[in-house]
């Protein structure tokens, strides 16, 4: 292994990217840098473009953060409505933070919300102590006092700031004249309360920024986010969740534009069990394992194959992202290389180990046999990255390229006949000698030869992730390169992609897109810079990531947006 | 309204396969002239528009058929004929291009749905993601509709296969878009479980008028919330909001109105995997029958129903197929067949669709006869991406409007020419149509009767 590579200087930008163009000098116009990659980032030591983050935007409630609203405003014992009654969540670019920048509110969206809000608050309603307990007083007039602080500060909650002058007189104005109409108090309540609910205030986080003060000149001319903005901004990166009365007082103090106080907020929420499960979410979205629990294989093939072994698969990789990122303390690559996992029954047998009963997960440590080590190996992995019935080099490739070193693979040129040929009964081949046929088309060869060898490396691994010796009734050959750099297998590559820069790189830069909910782009480079190399002082450790990820000016800064025609 | 006071609700027996369902008559024929083709009171009877979509390209070598013109043929085995029974109301239009910039399934599912280019978002990489840039063409007929003959619902849609694209953006995962006009993805996600659907449009029972007006009243709060936080807001979240604005305004006035009238179908229930495989026709039948319904009732006169997505990899099992179609599309070597019977499948899921509409009475006609729907897919053929020679049907007669029976085949014009003539065979006056390298001004006047 190339020791100084590994330790050399965190300038990630030109690091990915100048490893990259040395390789595949050939293949002009295949690969890009993701992100920034028109060309001009690349290069190493060019100038740094000044810091010109997205714009503000506001951000439409994912199911879960629609969810814990609720739960927040009602309490824990609501029953939520299912997600399937709810506007699905999209993925864009890997993430729904992005989808959930993009998206508008449909029809249906709008049908599906209405429905929700009156199924919660018929629930919160029919139980007098309850419904009490939420207002907080008992109503007497329709326009009482109890009325005012009530919507005051369920709104302060549910729009996550103190609600206008205007828009308290609204909330209010609305439930007297339901309550006038129907005779019942509770009733103007309720339906002012759905008000609240309905409201764009509360399905987006809204956020529009305030000037960066005068005395900053590092950002003149720029947005900040606001002391509330802020505290929605860390709350629902950290905890799917809405600010606490705590977080929402610091707002209040205006302490949420200090960086320094930010961070220690920042510490204390990542400290709770949900920001675990909210980061989870996150390396859910990073690696699309999300889509494991719709895997479908062929039972023909794969007898042991089952509706829960996709979500097992999901599972188990999401067991070894907390084991790396939060109980290990250290380097976060250890994800790549480690010999430890965490199986049940059926994905014991998968894995081929003995003595694991039971739908319940247990830690493990795999066999010193070379063949497994890190999540390259993992049955999650190497099943989601193929088809029904058989291996993708390809697509195991395009992975870890696009969505593990954050570089670009062009798709097929349109008119090109994709077919690879089929195996010739008579004349038995492996999948990996077919797909030679790549190299063998100059159309095919600049961009599979980026992506193919790396999933022949893997090709011990079946379409379920199970080892094999062979394939169509031959030997398996691994030994492949990555970028030149010869490997034997999925240790060996593990091994490999662990001391790229470019993953480092591109684990910071992915939590980046997440937390900012868009793509970076030129001018976020210098902020971007920064947090790759914040994550390499701290040797990969990803809880330091988060934090500097809360503090970095990309996540605290925007520009002005467009306005008018 | 004088409609209103006539009990309009009657029972049709055996309308269904022959069972005993009780469904609505919302046309009530007291109502209509003594020739059943208008309402009494002179106004034609609604035309309904649809998208019929399925992924992945057909094999055009069985596709077409073997002659042009009038009364087209295509042998026993083709893909289009399942369409037979019906073929009196298809036309087939083959020979046209997608003229916007291509790219893999993305330019072809835009250009066949909206007549427009795609839009990549954040526009960064090769690897797209792509939402369209324009309204996709059932929502342009939703616009026309509801400016001249207003429905409760603006448009509706369903999804019959499960597959939902893999991440290259929204172009890969709905089918109704309302267009981007500032990089924002704007869709109008489809019904994927039936019973949702049915719980949608026949579940709820009428509420109470006082609390339909406080539900009213709370959403007119909510538009003036948005519109009032809109001017505080950069043009892309103002385009998002603008759409959320126009999506609870659209609810609003469903509340204010009287409820459609329709009997209720038994509930469809859910429709869970057998043996491993996606009861596909089986959904189709009932998604089918709830669409048919709900156009009857005139519920909605604009629709889509996605087969299945661009690039799918819904396993078509029924066909013989082991793998995802798009995996098969890229792997199964000529002559295809899987892909053949693929098609075969997919035509006869169709014609069930088709063929519950002529089976609904209507006036003096059937259902079929006022629909103009356009099926379609985003490539010619999945294996080389090919977006020459697109495969398009158009089907109904758009009350009078359009021809049917007839195969146009152009010599490589641009494949908009198709998606006019489906929306004028709607009614929609258009004098062109489509976007950027999309537009055109000539419809197919070989397939029209105006």
């Amino acid at each position: 292994m190339d020791a100084k590579r590994f330790d050399a200087p965190p300038s990630a930008w030109g690091r990915a990217a100048g490893v990259v163009a040395l390789a595949i000098a050939t293949a002009a116009g295949c690969v890009g840098d993701i992100g920034g990659g028109d060309g001009r980032m690349g290069g190493g030591g060019s100038k740094k473009p000044a810091f010109v983050p997205a714009a503000p935007t506001i951000h439409r409630l994912s199911q879960v953060q629609l969810t814990n609203s609720w739960r927040a405003l009602f309490g824990a014992s609501l029953v939520p409505p299912p997600a399937s009654a709810l506007p699905s969540d999209d993925q864009l670019y890997g993430f729904t933070s992005i989808s959930a920048a993009t998206r508008t509110i449909s029809p249906l969206d709008a049908e599906q919300y209405e429905t929700a809000t009156y199924g919660v608050l018929e629930q919160v309603w029919a139980e007098p102590a309850w419904r009490e307990s939420v207002v907080g007083c008992a109503p007497t007039v329709s326009d009482g006092p109890c009325v005012a602080n009530y919507f005051a500060s369920f709104g302060r909650r549910a729009f996550r700031r103190p609600l206008e002058v205007e828009e308290l007189a609204r909330f209010v104005a609305l439930s007297a004249e339901v309550a006038t109409s129907t005779g019942e108090l509770w009733e103007g309540l309720r339906f002012g309360t759905a008000a609240v609910l309905q409201s764009p205030h509360f399905l987006f986080r809204i956020e529009s920024g305030e000037s960066a003060p005068g005395d900053d000149a590092a950002h003149a001319g720029l947005l900040r986010f606001t002391s509330y903005e802020m505290a929605s901004r860390l709350s629902f990166l950290l905890t799917d969740a809405p600010p606490s009365d705590t977080l929402l007082d610091a707002a209040a103090s205006g302490e949420l534009v200090d960086p320094m106080r930010v961070r220690s907020y920042a510490e204390a929420l990542l400290h709770t069990p949900e920001a675990r499960d909210t980061l989870v979410r996150f390396f859910r979205d990073f690696m699309s394992i999300g889509r494991l629990d719709q895997l479908d294989k062929s039972v023909d093939l794969f007898p042991q194959f089952t509706a829960t072994l996709g979500p097992s698969m999901r599972t188990e990789l999401e067991k070894l992202f907390l084991d790396t990122a939060f109980e290990k303390v250290g380097d976060f690559r250890q994800l790549f290389t480690t010999n430890r996992t965490f199986v049940n029954e059926e994905l014991a047998n998968i894995y081929g180990i003995a003595g694991v009963v039971g739908p319940d997960f247990v830690p493990v440590t795999l066999p010193d046999d070379g063949r497994r080590a890190g999540l390259l190996t993992t049955p999650g992995f190497l099943a989601l990255n193929a088809h029904k019935t058989a291996t993708s080099p390809t697509h195991r490739g395009r992975f870890v390229r696009i969505s593990l070193l954050c570089e670009d693979v062009a798709p097929p040129p349109p008119g090109v006949d994709t077919t690879i040929p089929e195996p010739d009964p008579d004349k038995p081949t492996t999948l990996r000698e077919r797909l030679e046929a790549h190299r063998e088309s100059d159309q095919c060869r600049s961009c599979h030869m980026l992506m193919d060898p790396i999933g022949f490396g893997l090709e011990h691994f079946d379409a379920l992730g199970q080892w094999r010796e062979t394939d169509n009734g031959l030997p398996v050959d691994v030994a492949s390169d990555l970028d030149g750099e010869p490997f034997e297998g999925g240790v060996e590559l593990g091994q490999l992609v662990a001391e790229l820069p470019s993953l480092g790189a591109c684990v910071a830069r992915r939590f980046y897109q997440h937390a900012t909910a868009h793509l970076d782009k030129f001018g976020d480079q210098a902020a971007v810079d920064a947090l790759v190399a914040a994550f390499v002082a701290s040797d990969y450790d990803f809880k330091k990531l988060v934090i500097e990820l809360v503090v970095n000016d990309g996540f605290r800064y925007a520009s002005v947006p467009e306005v008018g025609p | 309204m004088t409609r209103s006071r006539f009990g309009r609700r009657m029972m049709l027996r055996g309308l269904f396969g022959g069972a005993t369902l009780g469904i609505g008559l919302p046309i009530f024929e007291c109502l209509l002239d003594d020739h059943g083709r208008r309402f009494a009171h002179g106004e034609e009877l609604p035309t309904r528009f649809g998208l019929w979509f399925f992924g992945n390209g057909v094999r055009l070598d069985s596709w077409l058929p073997t002659t042009e013109g009038s009364d087209w043929q295509v042998p026993a085995d083709a893909e289009l004929a399942p369409l037979a029974p019906v073929k009196e109301y298809v036309s087939v239009v083959s020979g046209l291009s997608v003229k916007t910039p291509r790219h893999p399934h993305h330019s072809g599912m835009a250009a066949i749905c909206s007549g427009g280019p795609h839009l990549k978002i954040d526009d960064v990489r090769d690897t797209i993601v792509s939402t369209f840039k324009y309204p996709s063409v059932d929502q342009i007929a939703a616009d026309h509709f509801q400016a001249t003959t207003p429905a409760p619902y603006r448009s509706l849609e369903v999804a019959i296969t499960r597959f939902r694209g893999t991440d290259e953006g929204t172009t890969f995962q709905y089918l109704s878009h309302n267009g981007s006009k500032a990089g924002e993805t704007n869709v109008n996600p489809s019904e994927e479980s039936p019973q949702a659907f049915f719980e949608r449009l026949f579940g709820m029972g009428t509420a109470e008028p006082l609390v339909r007006k406080a539900r009213a009243s709370v959403l007119d709060a909510v538009g003036d919330q948005i519109e009032a936080l809109e001017k505080k807001l950069g043009n892309r979240d103002k385009a998002r909001l603008d759409q959320h604005l126009e999506s609870v305004r659209d609810l609003e006035k469903r509340l204010n109105s009287p409820a459609a009238e329709c009997l209720k179908p038994s509930a469809p229930g859910e429709f869970p995997d057998v043996g491993g495989n996606e009861q596909m026709a089986e959904k189709n039948a009932v998604m089918s029958d709830l669409m048919v319904l709900a156009l009857a009732c005139q519920m909605t006169h604009a629709f889509s129903v996605m087969f299945s997505t661009c690039g799918s990899g819904a396993i078509m099992w029924p066909a013989g197929a082991t793998d995802g179609q798009h995996y098969m599309n890229h792997t199964e070597p000529a002559p295809w067949t899987k892909q053949h019977e693929s098609m075969k499948f997919t035509m006869a899921q169709l014609a069930y669709f088709v063929g519950k509409l002529k089976d609904t009475p209507e006036g003096d006609s059937n259902l079929l006869e006022r629909c103009a729907i356009q099926a379609c897919t985003e490539h010619a053929e999945g294996w080389t991406h090919l977006q020459d020679d697109m495969p398009v049907l158009l089907i109904g007669k758009g009350g009078g409007r359009l021809k049917g029976n007839v195969h146009f085949r152009g010599a490589g014009g641009n494949a908009s020419r198709a998606l006019m003539t489906a929306l004028r065979g709607a009614g929609l006056p258009l004098t062109e149509f489509g976007y950027e390298e999309g537009k055109v001004s000539n419809p197919i006047t070989e397939l029209l009767n105006v």
